[in-house]
């Protein structure tokens, strides 16, 4: 077998037995479905919460579907973003940290296939929760609301798998490069967030970055992006995961000395 | 709709919650070393929704 | 033949040198113990030659393709894999064939005593299990050249016992560098000895060559009292030094003819006398010359 088998086998077996690969899908789908079941009792909510006059009674708008879908992007940039770099900080600066690496690089190791078979890992775990979380969102809003157009949730949804390839990347490429998981996943929070604040301030000025792919998912709901600043942005999207699988091989490598002895 | 539909439908988000939180302490309470007192994780898990569990998970833990 | 040359071996770190021109070689299917007390750069020099670190300059020459097997002084498992799975990785990275590394693994678990835990998670496991464990993921692939740090330290009595006589029994078709700071094991088994002192090599050879250099040859006679021994000394023309009733006599090397002297003289005096023996070098006592000379 190549050693891209024999370490994905590994990490299968890693994230089956810390059970991340059932825990961050099952909270992905718990998000997705809290949107739609909140905002569908949010006037009932108020109602009984809120110490409101006799007879006054709350006219909120009923939110169209895709505002529920888009909601839920809200969250999963937040929490669920959180939740993935939180999840693999580790994968690479904690092994060479406790010197459980250090068995692995003392063999004829190849580094690529070490840190592929960790991105592939990572990035399986990201992707299927996101449209299981996706899925259940879509299910409810369709039940509690009316049903989104499947050709567009198809197209969002597919974009948005490619955001949460950059987010895997970035932090598998600091765990790669910093020296703890701490640090790894300071340095992925800052990125991520970071860029994406810069990206919206000052954003308005280009229309192809990394960044906007959650803007343009959210796009295909209501119509589609302009097509040609789409393409770009997953053209320079996947240069930059490109750049950074060099990055975090290099860096994986170059930092195997640092390992526990 | 009417009521029981309105509760299946609630019922997967009190499954995933209360399951969540169950699957958490047994695996707290098997954990040998955990990062941090046993006792502060479950009090943790226990009175913050969802947010507790997920820390102990991904810090709590040691899954290196 | 020799299967590893190091020439001017050096690390360091910062100001620091934690090895410092170090160079030797390792003849095929010998053993050798690297010995010096704590922080002399056993480990560093040891990581150098496992390809783990990176030196400074300096020289490692030898067949990569021959295979390696490292031990570390403290190897660390991934608490969530069995022995045995973990054995499988390892031998299928190091490059043995799929098909025959769950063989490969067993045989070798087997061999270091683990093959009734093969499926236990490597979490429960002990010191010396763990320490069994990692000799064996070293030894899984049939490696040329085996380094290994510390590999008994960690073991009770009865484990070094047994681990010591699996080391021998992989030779000669394995060539050991093995670092220790138990005497007694080095002496167990060692075609040369390599002694670390502050990152130097302040002393090498094979043990008989080294026990000869620090030798003081001197025949040791016990007497009943002090009076005795001190009324033998007077018959014999040899430095002697009074210890209370054991009498110390210089022999400058030439053991053989003054012990046949001396048993002559003995002989017609043999007043009081408990025991008579040539007096050896421990390697003890090398180790604390060395390291205190200098």
């Amino acid at each position: 077998m190549n050693q891209f088998g024999i370490l994905f086998h590994k990490e299968w077996r890693e994230n089956l037995r810390n059970y991340k690969i059932f825990w961050i899908p099952i909270v992905f789908i718990l998000f997705g479905i809290l949107e739609p079941v909140t905002n569908y009792f949010l006037p009932q909510l108020l109602d009984s919460l809120g110490n409101l006059p006799d007879g006054a009674v709350i006219e909120l708008p009923v939110p169209k579907p895709e505002e529920i879908l888009q909601a839920v992007i809200g969250q999963y940039q937040l929490i669920g973003m959180a939740i993935l770099i939180l999840a693999y900080m580790g994968t690479i600066a904690g092994e060479r940290r406790s010197g459980t690496a250090t068995l692995l690089y003392v063999r004829p190791l190849s580094f690529r296939d070490y840190f592929l078979s960790k991105w592939l890992m990572a990035s399986i775990t990201g992707i299927v929760s996101v449209w299981l979380g996706l899925l259940a969102a879509y299910y409810y809003t369709f039940l509690l609301f009316n049903q989104v157009e499947i050709i567009p949730f198809l197209q969002f949804a597919g974009t948005y798998s490619i955001w949460i390839l950059v987010v895997v990347t970035i932090v598998l490429a600091a765990s790669a490069a910093m020296p703890n998981a701490g640090l790894a996943a300071a340095v992925s929070l800052a990125l991520v967030f970071f860029m994406q604040i810069v990206d919206s301030l000052v954003g308005a000025y280009w229309t192809f970055s990394p960044m906007k792919i959650p803007v343009y998912a959210v796009q295909w709901l209501n119509g589609e992006p302009d097509l040609s600043d789409y393409w770009w942005t997953l053209g320079i999207a996947f240069a930059f995961i490109l750049a950074l699988l060099f990055f975090g091989t290099g860096m994986a490598k170059k930092k195997a000395s640092t390992a526990k002895v | 709709m009417d009521q029981s539909t309105i509760v299946l439908l609630l019922l997967p988000i009190l499954l995933i919650q209360i399951g969540l939180m169950i699957f958490t302490l047994i695996d707290l309470i098997k954990n040998p070393n955990p990062n941090g007192p046993k006792w502060m994780w479950a009090v943790l898990i226990v009175v913050v929704n969802i947010i507790g569990p997920i820390l102990y998970l991904v810090i709590g833990r040691r899954n290196y | 033949m020799t299967i590893l040359e190091v020439q001017n071996l050096t690390k360091r770190y910062g100001e620091q040198l934690a090895v410092s021109n170090l160079s030797f070689a390792l003849e095929e299917g010998t053993a050798t113990a690297l010995i010096g007390p704590n922080g002399a750069g056993k480990t560093t020099a040891l990581s150098m030659l496992a390809g783990l670190l990176r030196e400074t300059s300096g020289s490692i020459k030898w067949n990569r393709e021959s295979g390696v097997g490292f031990l570390p002084q403290h190897p660390h498992f991934f608490p969530w894999m069995t022995a045995l799975e973990f054995m499988e990785m390892a031998a299928k990275l190091s490059g043995v064939d799929s098909k025959k590394a769950l063989a490969q693994s067993k045989k070798t678990l087997e061999f270091v005593g683990l093959g009734s835990v093969q499926n236990k998670k490597t979490g429960t496991f002990s010191g010396g299990m763990k320490q069994r464990l990692g000799l064996a993921q070293a030894i899984v692939h049939e490696p040329k050249l085996l380094l290994l740090d510390e590999p008994v330290s960690a073991l009770d009595p009865t484990g070094r016992r047994e681990v010591m006589d699996l080391l021998k029994s992989l030779q000669p078709d394995t060539t050991i560098l093995y670092s220790t700071h138990i005497l007694n094991d080095a002496e167990q088994m060692t075609d040369q000895l390599l002694f670390m002192q502050q990152g130097k090599l302040v002393e090498q050879g094979s043990l008989a060559e080294v026990k000869e250099r620090y030798a003081e040859p001197c025949i040791r006679i016990r007497f009943q009292t002090a009076d005795q021994a001190s009324a033998f000394a007077g018959f014999v023309s040899l430095p002697a030094s009074l210890n209370g009733s054991t009498l110390e006599l210089a022999t400058r090397g030439d053991g053989g003819t003054a012990m046949k002297t001396v048993l002559a003289k003995l002989a017609e005096n043999a007043e009081g006398v408990v025991g008579v023996e040539q007096k050896t070098v421990s390697l003890e006592e090398i180790f604390i010359k060395v390291a205190g000379g200098r």
